[in-house]
C-alpha cells in the first residue's frame, strides 16, 4: 500500500522534474522588435524617412527554423510553425542546447505552398487566427498595420497583409543570419526586428494597402528580408 | 485493500485505452460509385465518422455560424435544389445583403480540385471561412464561431464524442463541416440508371443525350457533368459587376472572364444559371450557346461555332438534362435538416 502510493508520488515528481529539465536545456528563440535602436511601442509616433506614422499591429509567421553547427552538423525543427504576435510575444524553444557553437541559423518569413494547400491545420496554423484569405486560399504571412497622416485613406489607415503563394507571387522569403560572431548567451538566440528599415523604404502616401498577392506584396516581402538582424 | 486498488488501475487505464482509441468513433466507408473517378479528396487527413457526419450536418444547418444568428450554410445551399440558392440570381445573406454571384451547388464535392466560381479556394477544409467571413453573407469570423460553439454544453459534447477532446478549434469546426458537404454525393439519377442499365432512356431523352455528347460534353465530363476547368463561355459583361472571374485570383489576362464549369447534374432544379444567374431556364441557356456567344480574345475554343440547334434538338437536349435529377439526393434525410 505505502509502495503504490510512494511511486504515485515519484512517478508525478520524475513528470515535473522532467518538464523543467527540457525548459532548462532548450535553446530559445527570441525576437526584439524595435524601431531604429528603442524598443518598438504599438501606437507611438515615428518618424521614417518619407511619413511620421503609428504602428498599431505587427504579426508574421517565422517557419522552417534551421540551425547549422561549426562540426558540419545540422539540425531542422519539425513542424516549424510559429505565429509571433508583437503584442504578446514571448521566447520559444526551438532546439536542444548543445555543447557547439552555432555558425549559422536561418528561418522563413511566412509559410511554404504545402501548408497553404494542405486545407484546415492545427495550432498556429489554425484558421481561426485570422491569418488566411477567405476568397482567396493561402495565408498571410505577415500583417504590418497602424495610421499615418500621409495615407488619403480611411481613418488614415495602413494594412499590408503580405502573402502568395503561387509562382510568381510566391511571398515567402528566407533569412539567413550568420552566427559566427556573436556567441549565444543565456541559451537564447536574439534576433533584432527592425521596422525603420520597412518603413524608411516605402512612402505611405503611395504604398498604403495591400491586401492580395502580386507586386506590391513581393515588394514588402522583399523588404522584409532587410530588417531582421543580430546584433 | 491492494486488490481495490489494482482493480481501479486496471478500470482507469481501460477507460484511458477507450478514450484514445479511433475504434471509439464509428467509421464511414466513402462510398465510390460505380463509374465514377477516385475522389481527389484526401480522406486520411480527415477520415469519415458517423459522429464527425452528423455533426458537420448539424452545424450547416446551424446559424451559430452568422454574426447575428439568422443566416446558416442552409440559407444558400438549400437540399432540395441540389444545395443552392434558387429564384435569386445573386445569393443574399446577412441583413438582406446581396453577393456578386450567384450561389454554387454543392454536390460531388469529393472529385472537386478547387472551390468558387473562380477557383481560389484550394482545399474544401477551407472553403466555409470564405461565406463565414464574407460582409454579405455571415459577416463573422472564425475566432468568433469558435469561442460561441466553445460556450455551448451541447457542442462540446458533440466535439468530444467525435473526437475525444472538449477543446473546439478551428481545424476541428472546418473538418466536421467538410465532413458533411464531402458526403453529398448524386449518382442515383435517371441517367446513372440508365447507364447501369438498370433503365431505359426515352427516345427523346437518347436523341437528347446523343446531342449532349457530340456537343457539351467536351466540357462537362461525364460521369460528374463537369471538368475541374475553368472556361470563357462566352457570356456578355455585366457593367453593374464587371467580374472578370479567374483573372482575380491569377492576375494573369488570360484568364479573363473565365469561370468554372459547373456540374450539371440536378440542374432541372438549380435555377438560375451562370455565375450570375442571369439565366432563368434551361431554354435560355441553349439559347445563348445556341446564338448568343459574345467572342472575345479569352473564349472557349470549344465554343467558337455556334451550336445551330434546331427547335426540336433544343426541346431534346433539354429533356436529356431533366435525367440528370436524383431525387434519391434531392429528397434524402440523411442530408436534411436535423430534427432531433
Amino acid at each position: 500500500m505505502n509502495k503504490t502510493i510512494f511511486y504515485f508520488i515519484f512517478s508525478f515528481l520524475f513528470f515535473f522534474k522532467a518538464t523543467a529539465q527540457k525548459e532548462k536545456d532548450s535553446l530559445f528563440f527570441d525576437i526584439q522588435f524595435n524601431w531604429k535602436s528603442e524598443a518598438l511601442k504599438l501606437n507611438k509616433n515615428y518618424v521614417s524617412n518619407n511619413d511620421t506614422l503609428q504602428v498599431s499591429l505587427v504579426k508574421l509567421y517565422i517557419s522552417g527554423i534551421e540551425i547549422n553547427y561549426e562540426d558540419g552538423s545540422h539540425y531542422k525543427e519539425k513542424s516549424s510553425y510559429h505565429l509571433i504576435n508583437v503584442e504578446n510575444f514571448k521566447s520559444f524553444p526551438i532546439a536542444k542546447k548543445e555543447n557547439k557553437e552555432i555558425t549559422k541559423i536561418n528561418f522563413n518569413i511566412g509559410i511554404d505552398s504545402t501548408a497553404s494547400v494542405s486545407g484546415a491545420l492545427s495550432g498556429d496554423l489554425d484558421l481561426q487566427n485570422g491569418m488566411y484569405w477567405a476568397w482567396q486560399s493561402g495565408y498571410i504571412n505577415m500583417k504590418i498595420e497602424g495610421k499615418s497622416n500621409s495615407c488619403k485613406t480611411r481613418k488614415n489607415a495602413f494594412q499590408f497583409h503580405i502573402g502568395g503563394y503561387l509562382e510568381p507571387n510566391y511571398a515567402m522569403r528566407t533569412i539567413v543570419i550568420l552566427m559566427d560572431k556573436y556567441p549565444i548567451s543565456n541559451n537564447e538566440i536574439t534576433i533584432t526586428m527592425d521596422l525603420s528599415k520597412l518603413f524608411d523604404e516605402i512612402q505611405l502616401s503611395q504604398t498604403n494597402s495591400i491586401m492580395i498577392p502580386g507586386k506590391e506584396a513581393l515588394k514588402i516581402a522583399d523588404l522584409s528580408t532587410k530588417v531582421f538582424t543580430i546584433e | 485493500m491492494r486488490k481495490i486498488l489494482l482493480s481501479l488501475g486496471f478500470a482507469i487505464s481501460f477507460f484511458g485505452i477507450l478514450a484514445f482509441s479511433k475504434s471509439y468513433f464509428t467509421p464511414i466507408y466513402f462510398e465510390v460509385p460505380k463509374g465514377f473517378p477516385k475522389p481527389l479528396y484526401d480522406f486520411k487527413n480527415n477520415p469519415l465518422t458517423k459522429e464527425g457526419f452528423q455533426l458537420g450536418r448539424k452545424l450547416f444547418y446551424d446559424p451559430i455560424m452568422s454574426k447575428d444568428s439568422t443566416i446558416s450554410c442552409s440559407s444558400c445551399h438549400l437540399q432540395q435544389t441540389g444545395f443552392t440558392h434558387v429564384d435569386h440570381d445573386l445569393s443574399h445573406g446577412i441583413d438582406g445583403k446581396i453577393g456578386t454571384r450567384n450561389s454554387l451547388t454543392l454536390q460531388n464535392l469529393a472529385w472537386s480540385k478547387s472551390f468558387m466560381w473562380d477557383g481560389g479556394v484550394n482545399h474544401l477544409d477551407v472553403q466555409a471561412i470564405a461565406p463565414i467571413t464574407s460582409e454579405v453573407e455571415m459577416n463573422e469570423s472564425l475566432e468568433n464561431v469558435v469561442t460561441k460553439l466553445n460556450n455551448n454544453k451541447k457542442y462540446q459534447e458533440l466535439f468530444y464524442k467525435t473526437f475525444g477532446t472538449k477543446k473546439i478549434t478551428g481545424q476541428l469546426t472546418l473538418k466536421v463541416i467538410s465532413q458533411f458537404v464531402v458526403s453529398l454525393t448524386t449518382s442515383n439519377s435517371k441517367y446513372d440508371k440508365v447507364i447501369r442499365k438498370e433503365e431505359k432512356f426515352t427516345e427523346m431523352e437518347q436523341k437528347g443525350y446523343n446531342l449532349f455528347k457530340q456537343n457539351c460534353a467536351s466540357c462537362h465530363k461525364e460521369p460528374l457533368f463537369s471538368s475541374n476547368d475553368f472556361k470563357n463561355n462566352g457570356l456578355q459583361i455585366d457593367i453593374t459587376l464587371n467580374d472578370f472571374g479567374r483573372m482575380k485570383i491569377t492576375q494573369n489576362p488570360k484568364d479573363s472572364l473565365l469561370f468554372k464549369v459547373p456540374t450539371l447534374r440536378n440542374i432541372e432544379f438549380t435555377f438560375p444559371y451562370m455565375h450570375d444567374g442571369r439565366f432563368k431556364n434551361l431554354n435560355e441557356v441553349i439559347k445563348h450557346y445556341n446564338s448568343g456567344i459574345q467572342k472575345s480574345k479569352t473564349l472557349s475554343k470549344e465554343l467558337l461555332m455556334p451550336l445551330n440547334l434546331s427547335d426540336n434538338q433544343r426541346i431534346e437536349l433539354v429533356s436529356f438534362l431533366k435525367t440528370l435529377t436524383d431525387n434519391e439526393f434531392l429528397f434524402n434525410p440523411k442530408y436534411s435538416f436535423p430534427k432531433k
